[in-house]
């Protein structure tokens, strides 16, 4: 149940970070909700989940799954650079994260 | 480079990042709890203006790696954390690849239309 709810926190942040793309083109108020949602909701689960697992493995997982995911969805969505250099950039600074985060 | 302003938005987003993640953790009476709030409201503020100029997945990458890379600085400058060699190395390529994807998001040729 506590991975269910890790892996659910990732997703919102996931929609969070679309949302936050989305946020440029319309402006509205459901798109601005979306965005609350997403992050606010991440948050709410990521803390449900760390009640029971280790805090480093659930920060971890959580940046892993939501940072890259979004990182996916605004190349998939929005039509953002595929270049390799800009792929091997992003999984430096989140592979750095997520071991820093394991670490801590 | 008109970019530069919103990598400093990214910047000064992950710097608040990094205020409260530390508030979360260690606030404990009524103002340091709304420094914490204000510090959330405006670091995602500005990552939504940054995101005006640069590619959503570039921002949010960005903010989430500086602001863990200041965390765990903050932790072992203020909290006690120990030094470790293996974390100041996270770090070091942390930043490399930050500096790596502004220097790649220079040619970026913006698919947006507005």
């Amino acid at each position: 149940m506590d991975w269910l709810m890790l892996f659910a926190a990732g997703c919102c942040e996931m929609l969070g970070v679309a949302m936050l793309g989305k946020l440029q083109r319309d402006r509205t108020w459901q798109t601005f909700c979306l965005f609350l949602l997403g992050f606010g909701g991440s948050l709410l689960l990521l803390s449900q989940a760390m009640k029971t697992l280790p805090m480093g493995t659930a920060y971890a997982v959580w940046t892993g799954i939501g940072a890259s995911g979004g990182a996916v969805l605004g190349m998939l969505l929005y039509g953002e650079g595929r270049e390799l250099r800009r792929i091997i950039c992003i999984v430096m600074i989140l592979g750095a994260a997520v071991g820093l985060k394991l670490l801590g | 480079m008109k970019n530069n302003s919103a990598w400093f938005k990214i910047a000064g987003a992950a710097c608040l990042e990094v205020v409260w993640v530390i508030g979360l953790k260690h606030a404990s009476v009524p103002w340091e709890w709304l420094i914490t709030g204000l510090a959330l409201l405006v670091s995602f503020y500005t990552i939504i203006a940054a995101s005006r100029k640069l590619p959503v997945g570039t921002v949010y990458s960005v903010f989430v790696g500086l602001g863990t890379a200041g965390t765990v600085l903050a932790d072992m400058l203020w909290f006690g954390e120990p030094f470790r060699l293996i974390k100041l190395v996270l770090i070091l390529v942390l930043l490399a690849g930050v500096i790596g994807l502004k220097l790649v998001t220079g040619n970026f040729h913006s698919k947006e239309v507005s």
